[in-house]
């Protein structure tokens, strides 16, 4: 039982996230982004030195792109699925003013677990280096000898971010959380980061966690601060809670396929607004936005 | 989408079958991005010949799910209604091992004669138009057992000579490089599209035409495709979808995402 973690985003935003530092985002595709954060982080205009996704960003690293916020990206993935590319993404990669290191998904998995391991780089399986992602990104891929067998193997450099970005379903006030859904790396990204910032559907009590403890997925002790965000994916999915907005999303798309669009769309959102104002002005749509069967609809 | 209209399938349900006799009984399948097709593929074969077939969906890896219903996203929280689910990060340590998992689906905005993939840039990667989304797991491709290919898009931008980026290694520059690199993997085995499935010459390692789709003729294949594709003639059709599949496919799909 340690002191409450809980505090407003602003603060939690403020007095964590640097100016240039790096920073990991968590969530996967069009699913537990955690928006609020992202959307507080553009408020405050804090400039992110190197931006890490999980193997896919979606809407989180979007938005930050947009917002002019990113100086390196770390990534293998940024795109909408099946709704179509990231139209910042895109847009900064083909004018080249934005810097990738460009990723595969299991060098992000395992430089995530050198990180969070202390390793000073990890060895990657054999036949990686037949792609040629680690010909364009030196910083983070390079070759060593095995000294075992004597072959040229591939490595990669550990990801230690300064600060995880996460979403989780439920947490206590100290922020033993639980995802309800999938975990994607974000427990990776805990482990291997200095600060996790966790925002939160809903905040339960410590002996709920306590009865299930093995289905904690990221103790209190890498937690640092804890932010009530119900309804803080949105536009993307909470799994267990709600699904994405396709309709929201297509707006989104479809304003950002040019730099006064995306204007537009930040203006609306995030600085003519407070995470409060959106979480009420979208409660409507996220109700209608839960499934049959939803785990928080049958009641936990 | 119908290719014809005394056809009452689509090109999806049709690929859908196609790849799904690609699957054996107790093979192990994994597969990313945008995956509907390929998951009803897997769906479809464990009702029907392959009672003993797994598959890990997206993301999410969830092991067999049941597809109540099938969804657009690889990582959306419905795909959880399954037999069980896994963490993602085993999956990926697992894809390195090499010897797990059998069949790897995979896809591209180029792929070229040899089946190489890039979902990372068309032209170069500093000045790339389009840039794509990026690569994800697909440099696994060179370890993971075979590799099948779809895409919904045969045309000369897509289907290439020699891709741009190769973000997802196939026969790599043909016979010689293939053999000297001796990959874990056993490479390409077959491409599915809306017109066409296309296999791989064991000598040439290039891309051939195996079936056409029913209503396809020979020449739109040729014309769609940005190289030189090898024919043997005469080309079978692809068999349609039987009633009892697409009574499969349809209960699956309430949403119609492959109609």
């Amino acid at each position: 039982m340690g002191a409450s973690k809980i505090v407003p985003i602003s603060d939690a935003i403020s007095s964590i996230v640097e100016d240039g530092s790096f920073v990991a985002v968590g969530g996967m595709h069009l699913h537990n982004n955690p928006m609020a954060l992202v959307r507080e982080i553009i408020r405050q205009g804090r400039r992110i030195g190197k931006l890490l996704t999980s193997p896919c960003g979606a809407m989180n690293a979007d938005l930050l792109l947009g917002a002019g916020l990113v100086d390196e990206l770390v990534t293998s993935y940024v795109g909408f699925e099946h709704l179509g590319l990231a139209p910042n993404f895109r847009r900064l990669a083909e004018q080249g003013s934005i810097r990738i290191l460009e990723c595969d998904e299991p060098y992000i998995t395992h430089g995530l677990y050198a990180g969070a391991g202390g390793l000073p780089f990890i060895p990657l399986p054999r036949g990686l280096e037949y792609s040629d992602i680690p010909k364009v990104n030196p910083e983070s891929y390079a070759y060593a000898e095995d000294p075992f067998s004597g072959e040229r193997v591939l490595v990669g450099a550990p990801l230690s971010p300064e600060v995880a970005l996460l979403h989780a379903q439920l947490s206590d006030a100290q922020g033993n959380a639980v995802l309800l859904g999938a975990h994607f790396l974000d427990r990776s990204m805990a482990l291997a980061s200095k600060h996790v910032i966790l925002q939160v559907e809903r905040i339960v009590s410590t002996e709920e966690i306590s009865s299930h403890p093995m289905g904690t997925t990221i103790p209190a002790f890498l937690v640092d601060a804890v932010v009530l965000a119900a309804g803080g994916c949105h536009p993307t999915s909470s799994h267990a809670f709600y699904t994405y907005d396709e309709e929201h999303l297509r707006q989104y798309l479809a304003m950002a396929r040019d730099e006064r669009g995306t204007d537009e769309y930040l203006t609306r959102y995030v600085h003519q607004t407070t995470e409060a104002l959106y979480s009420q002005s979208t409660t409507d749509r996220i109700s209608g936005l839960r499934y049959e069967g939803s785990l928080e609809e049958r009641g936990r | 989408m119908s290719l014809d209209q005394t056809t009452d399938w689509s090109s999806s349900e049709l690929m859908a079958t196609v790849l799904a006799g690609e699957l054996h009984d107790g093979e192990v399948a994994i597969m990313g991005t945008g995956s509907a097709i390929p998951q009803a593929s897997c769906r479809l074969a464990q009702l029907t010949h392959a009672p003993n077939f797994s598959y890990i969906a997206g993301g999410t890896c969830s092991v067999n799910p049941y597809q109540q219903p099938l969804v657009a996203s690889a990582c959306d929280y419905r795909l959880l209604r399954a037999e069980t689910a896994v963490p993602l990060t085993d999956v990926v340590l697992m894809e390195g091992r090499g010897d797990v998992f059998d069949i790897f689906f995979a896809g591209g905005i180029q792929i070229d004669v040899y089946g190489n993939c890039n979902l990372v840039a068309v032209g170069s990667w500093n000045h790339p138009h389009p840039r794509g989304p990026g690569s994800v797991g697909l440099p696994f491709l060179s370890r993971v057992g075979r590799t099948l290919i779809y895409t919904m898009s045969h045309n000369r931008r897509t289907f290439v000579e020699k891709v741009d980026f190769r973000s997802g290694p196939g026969f790599l520059e043909g016979p010689v490089s293939w053999r000297e690199a001796g990959l874990m993997g056993g490479g390409p085995a077959m491409v599915v599209t809306p017109l066409c499935a296309m296999t791989f010459n064991p000598e040439t390692l290039r891309m051939r035409i195996a079936s056409l789709h029913p209503g396809v003729e020979l020449q739109q294949v040729v014309d769609a495709t940005g190289f030189e594709i090898e024919i043997e003639e005469p080309v079978p059709n692809t068999a349609p979808p039987s009633p009892e599949q697409l009574d499969i496919l349809r209960a699956m799909d309430p949403d119609g995402l492959l109609r």
